[in-house]
């Protein structure tokens, strides 16, 4: 009996917490997926709203422009991740070592993220400006023939890439950096006294070291750069056309501006779809290679 | 005991008695919550406030937004119970989705109560372009005039469209005003060359809803129509195709960027001396002539709104109106008499807003203070309602049309192709949300 209690205690505190999470978390998913089934403008309540089954699903199917953003989103999320995972990488092992006004430095480095993204939106807008802006007016300056930075679709592109990656490289510096600082230093001098060059250093034992961080870093920049919307929004509101539309931007529109909250609830789910694989797929990844290594342990102690 | 309720009663009489004496007068003390746009307009309209707060003893209490973060917070506001605001201002295409759904007040029932309803107000002043694309709903096609339509909102802040154009540089190169689309386009590609650095006009041609708003200007004077009487899209038909490639040969001889402009940046590169013509709403004409922020000020005139097969200039902007869960009906109902009064108008006008009634555009003071005034009561006359069509829909078409015209602006899509797509996709929406149910059913 009291062997009971005791099994059961734990579920007890924990039970409050669970409360709230199912509340909080599942109550609004599942209001969503609800309203993904729906016909729903925002002038009605969602009881009055028509059900239409999986209308708004199929819908997406034959829709070109959401094909468009969603193509958009996976170039944008693939391009930018990758770059900022290089930067942001390579940044932290040239700058992991004792230098003066380091503390400094870093500080410097971590500013862009702390922006409000409203604000990035709006001064890359006015860098990037035809005439007035900073780039054009010093390509003009330099004889050089000035650039259409949001005015081309492909230009427009590359210019919202330029700002994420400027506002987003010190989030995987600071990430890489303090995981490169918490490596077993035994590793890395064993590896010394073998020979190994710089290079080898980095490549076998500290890139290997370091790869748990890394993932979850970039699992957690990739989820982030499918949602971003306020520098887009405020840069290019999706365009030229639809090449900067990406899905969040599609999603939002879908909502206010055409006013289908049904139609932009099924897109949501959708692009939650696509994360929830993102993550199993990395958290899997993790998983074979926890497996890989296990075996490999397992093998040496045998032999 | 019984003496009190006498007196009580005597008190209630005498109420009675001077509320006929001021119709204000019952409300005095209430305080009307309005959500207005952040728009010229609207700013002179706060800045008559005072005065209707002082003859009435009404007080007005204004929240304003961003015209469309205003659309988008009504939408929310108007599905309370109860709301927070009296009265509200909407833009054009709103019209369509409150009506719908049944939030705003009818007007006939204030006009017919006798308390409220001033006798000096003369309805026959209104523009009536404006009231019939702004305030009436229920008739022709459900957005455009007939005889089954009745009053949601009387227009204020509504405005058209008008060519403001550099004075001194056309002077310079002898130019005349454009009085066609042919004039006006050749001019357009003939500034670049005359003026290096200068381009011909300023457009609107941001993706979204920018560049359909600057394609459909062009449409209906061209000829064109989004839709046939049987909603039928025709948007790709010879005219259609005609005004996509004057958009672009606007945009391509206009200034540098132009391609990301919404209707403030191209403003802007008007008033810099970027462009030597500019050809949208009327709303934008106070800023140019005022020298604090135009360096153009003094050298722009006006003209109407070039003539392709007809006359067509725009008709859009903003209306008042009551919504079905507002808390003070009846004394927001005298502030909106209030405000489009012939009085209320004038001073309105007088402070830099755009007068709704024929008689301000014909006050002599107004047309002192604001000499383009004159050619602004003209171009209303061409002022043509159904340039675009105002249907629980055209959301959804409209942003479709803006972002397909910012590919053929800045990717070099065909306009007959991009046009075609357009079409296409416009009957599936029509079709999914009813449009084609009478036709259907006859052809079976």
């Amino acid at each position: 009996m009291l062997a009971n209690a005791n099994r059961m205690t734990p579920y007890l505190f924990l039970a409050p917490a669970v409360l709230v999470m199912a509340v909080a978390l599942l109550y609004p998913i599942g209001y969503m997926i609800w309203a993904s089934f729906l016909d729903w403008s925002p002038s009605q309540r969602i009881g009055e709203a028509e059900f239409v089954g999986l209308r708004n699903y199929g819908n997406l199917l034959g829709d070109a422009a959401f094909h468009e953003s969603f193509w958009v989103t996976l170039r944008f999320a693939a391009l930018v991740v990758g770059i900022e995972m290089v930067l942001g990488v390579g940044l932290a092992l040239l700058l992991d070592r004792e230098l003066r006004g380091m503390t400094v430095l870093r500080t410097v480095f971590i500013l862009p993220m702390m922006i409000a993204p409203i604000v990035v939106g709006l001064m890359w807008r006015y860098m990037y400006h035809p005439t007035v802006g900073t780039f054009n007016r010093t390509l003009s300056d330099l004889g050089l023939p000035t650039v259409p930075w949001l005015s081309d679709g492909d230009w427009a592109f590359a210019s919202v890439v330029i700002a994420d990656i400027w506002q987003w490289t010190p989030f995987i510096f600071i990430l890489a950096l303090a995981a490169l600082q918490s490596l077993p230093r035994s590793a890395m001098e064993a590896a010394r006294i073998d020979g190994a060059s710089g290079w080898q250093l980095i490549w076998h034992i500290k890139l290997p070291l370091m790869m748990p961080v890394l993932i979850v870093t970039a699992l957690l920049r990739l989820i982030d750069a499918f949602k971003v919307l306020e520098v887009i929004l405020v840069m290019t509101n999706g365009g030229p056309g639809l090449s900067t539309e990406i899905l969040a931007l599609r999603i939002s529109r879908t909502a206010s501006e055409f006013q289908q909250l049904g139609y932009a609830a099924a897109m949501s789910n959708v692009l939650l779809i696509l994360l929830l694989i993102l993550t199993l797929a990395m958290f899997g990844y993790t998983k074979v290679q926890e497996l890989r290594a296990a075996r490999i342990r397992a093998a040496e102690e045998e032999a | 005991m019984l003496k009190t309720i006498g007196t009580g009663g005597a008190a209630a009489l005498l109420l009675a008695g001077t509320a006929l004496a001021n119709p204000y007068a019952p409300y005095e003390g209430t305080t009307v919550v309005a959500m207005f746009p952040a728009h010229p307009h609207y700013d002179a309209a706060i800045a008559v406030l005072d005065d209707f707060t002082e003859e009435t003893g009404i007080e007005v209490e204004v929240d304003q937004l961003q015209y469309l973060r205003m659309r988008e917070r009504q939408t929310l506001e108007l599905t309370k119970d109860e709301g927070d605001y009296d009265l509200i201002s909407f833009v054009v295409f709103s019209k369509a989705d409150y009506v719908y759904a049944d939030q705003l007040e009818n007007l006939a029932k204030y006009f017919m109560n006798p308390a409220l309803a001033d006798p000096n107000y003369d309805q026959s002043d209104l523009i009536t372009g404006y009231v019939q694309n702004i305030g009436v709903a229920g008739g022709q096609k459900g957005y455009l005039p007939g005889q089954l339509g009745s009053a949601f909102g009387i227009p204020f802040g509504s405005e058209t469209s008008v060519l403001a154009y550099r004075q001194d540089i056309f002077d310079k190169h002898g130019l005349e005003a454009p009085e066609t689309y042919d004039e006006l386009l050749e001019i357009a590609c003939q500034i670049p060359e005359l003026e290096p650095g200068m381009g011909g006009m300023a457009s609107r041609a941001a993706s979204g809803h920018q560049a359909s708003h600057a394609f459909l200007l062009h449409l209906a004077p061209l000829g064109g129509r989004v839709f046939d009487d049987n909603w039928e899209p025709i948007i790709n038909n010879e005219a259609g195709v005609e005004a996509a490639n004057a958009l672009k040969t606007i945009v391509d001889c206009g200034p540098e960027g132009g391609t990301t402009f919404g209707p403030s940046e191209a403003a802007a590169a008007f008033k810099q001396g970027q462009a030597a013509m500019f050809m949208d709403s009327i709303a934008f004409a106070a800023g140019f002539e005022d020298p604090s922020e135009s360096t153009v000020a003094g050298n722009v005139g006006y003209a109407l709104h070039p003539m392709g097969v007809r006359r067509g200039s725009q008709t859009g902007g903003f209306g008042l109106a009551i919504p079905k869960n507002a808390q003070n009906k009846e004394a927001a109902f005298l502030l909106m008499q209030w405000l489009t009064s012939k009085e209320g108008d004038l001073k309105v006008a007088m402070e830099g807003g755009n007068p709704s009634r024929f008689s301000t555009y014909q006050n002599a003071e107004l047309n002192e203070k604001y000499p383009y005034s004159a050619t602004f009561g003209e171009a209303l006359e061409y002022a043509d309602p159904d340039w675009r069509p105002i249907i629980p829909t055209w959301g959804e078409i409209n942003a479709d049309i803006g972002t397909t015209m910012s590919q053929v602006l800045t990717e070099g899509l065909d306009p007959q192709e991009a046009l075609d797509g357009v079409a296409e996709r416009a009957r599936d929406i029509m079709e999914q949300a009813g449009y084609y149910t009478w036709q259907d059913a006859a052809a079976e």
